[in-house]
């Protein structure tokens, strides 16, 4: 296991001191971002670091449940940023995102796979919340873009008598699938391509690694559980916005 | 009966003080101001008007594309949303200005709306393709190789699959040379007469309407300047308005 301190950290800085003046070599421009970004992911991390100590040592299912509130919140808003265009894009991503993680963090733990502690809930309701913003931001906009840069198909259909479900679902379809891509590929590739953090953070924190493996296994299928909801429910909320009772486009 | 004029004819769409008013960034703008006219079925309708003055936005509130500010549309004497609007959009179908075909085939087009059975159902496209004077051996080509007034005529044929009542045209011609557009306005003429169907057609070009007879409606800001009979709105105009639209005034 690796032992770490301020004393490491401060060791490690020397990585990013090579990156900034490698970009100063090369004349990338990325000096100023790469020191921010040292200084700013520290405070960040150390403070989380704290808060879930804090939480952690609470052990309050309410503190548990207001720490993932404020995540999916967080996410949400990250998530509607991208979807500005589209009417209540925050609501429509948190409620996206909300069913996402509910329905996966809750499926483990009436399975009993994770236990109602918040040194399980939170990590893992970390990576789903994530996980379900990156999801719905992408299908909102592409959802968003496709109807758009599509509005002569969408309405051509319309107007032969489709209803807007019929008129938008190989866009709907297409949208979903952008959202889950990333996830899909994930598990394509995991363990031969790239070891996922969780389990790297497991095995270098000294488990075995074939616990390791197995605990990343289920993170990996709850994420994929995770994405498919999310962006299934950004999909349907976000179509909604777009058209009206008389299947009209109005946007 | 109610629905008729004095001559006896049916009135098959009445639109009453209709009107259109978008909120924009820099406020309000009305796109139909108190539109009041009765189509006759069986006729033909061209709506002429300068670019901008509300032509299209027209048609698309007679069959609910768009939503009206005020007034009422009626289809057969009964307010439109009184129809299940997919129902509406069939009886008064719209063809637009630039033809959307769908991926596949023109024979998958043509059977869009009906069960799947009838992609392969050669009889069921021969018939459409021949009513607009298409070959029926183009029902398996991808609809990407076929000519703009191609794409228009499957576009007509694919309306006319749903038995409409009333068939819009958005400037059907507006992207055809003058000898595909001739084919177009025959076709039109054709449509009319050998199925009875109720035309209404939008054109920028009143020599166009003046071809295709009929009934002329001038439409100029979202207003209805003036109407009468093809032949003589363009050529006797009692508005100053028409005399300056067609002396390319405005």
């Amino acid at each position: 296991m690796i032992e770490t301190g301020y004393v490491e950290v401060a060791i490690a800085v020397t990585l990013m001191i090579i990156a900034i003046v490698l970009s100063r070599w090369q004349r990338i421009g990325t000096e100023k971002e790469i020191a921010i970004g040292t200084i700013q992911s520290f405070v960040q991390l150390v403070a989380v670091g704290y808060a879930l100590e804090f939480i952690f040592n609470l052990d309050s299912i309410f503190a548990i449940l207001g720490t993932i509130l404020v995540m999916i919140l967080v996410g949400s808003y990250t998530a509607a940023r991208r979807a500005s265009h589209i009417p209540r894009a925050w609501a429509l991503s948190f409620v996206a995102i909300l069913a996402g993680s509910v329905v996966t963090l809750g499926l483990l733990l009436t399975m009993g796979i994770i236990k109602a502690k918040a040194s399980y809930i939170i990590p893992l309701g970390g990576m789903t919340v994530g996980n379900s913003m990156n999801c719905a931001a992408l299908v909102m906009e592409r959802l968003h873009s496709e109807i758009t840069g599509n509005r002569l198909a969408v309405e051509t259909a319309l107007a032969l008598g489709k209803t807007w479900r019929e008129a938008v679902s190989s866009y709907f379809t297409k949208s979903v699938k952008a959202g889950m891509m990333s996830m899909l590929n994930f598990l394509k590739v995991v363990g031969i391509v790239q070891l996922p953090g969780a389990m790297t953070g497991m095995i270098l924190a000294g488990a075995s690694p074939l616990k390791a493996v197995l605990i990343q296994v289920i993170v990996g299928y709850m994420l994929t559980a995770a994405v498919t909801v999310t962006g299934l429910v950004a999909a349907h909320l976000s179509v909604k916005q777009m058209f009206t009772p008389a299947d009209q486009l109005k946007i | 009966m109610e629905t008729t004029t004095a001559e006896n004819q049916e009135i098959i769409l009445s639109a009453r003080e209709l009107g259109r008013v978008v909120h924009l960034k820099d406020g309000p703008r009305t796109i139909i101001d108190s539109f009041t006219f009765d189509f006759y079925r069986g006729k033909i309708h061209t709506v002429v008007g300068p670019s901008g003055s509300g032509k299209t936005s027209l048609l698309r509130l007679f069959n609910r594309l768009d939503e009206k500010t005020g007034g009422e549309v009626l289809y057969n004497a009964h307010p439109i949303e009184g129809y299940r609007v997919t129902e509406l959009r069939k009886k008064i179908a719209l063809a637009f200005q630039i033809p959307y075909l769908f991926p596949g085939t023109v024979a998958s087009n043509l059977a869009y709306c009906c069960d799947e059975t009838f992609v392969a159902d050669h009889d069921f496209s021969s018939r459409f393709l021949r009513q607009v004077g298409l070959d029926p051996e183009i029902a398996d080509r991808d609809p990407e190789k076929l000519s703009v007034g191609q794409k228009q005529r499957v576009a007509f044929a694919r309306a006319l699959v749903q038995e409409p009542d009333i068939l819009m045209l958005d400037e059907p011609t507006s992207s055809l040379d003058p000898g595909a557009a001739k084919v177009i306005e025959e076709l039109i003429d054709g449509l009319n007469r050998e199925l009875g169907l109720t035309i209404i057609m939008v054109t920028h070009n009143f020599k166009q309407a003046q071809r295709l007879g009929g009934i002329s409606l001038l439409i100029i800001d979202g207003r209805l300047v003036e109407w009468g009979s093809s032949s003589e709105l363009f050529t006797h105009p009692r508005s100053d308005l028409t005399r300056k639209f067609v002396a390319e005034e405005l």
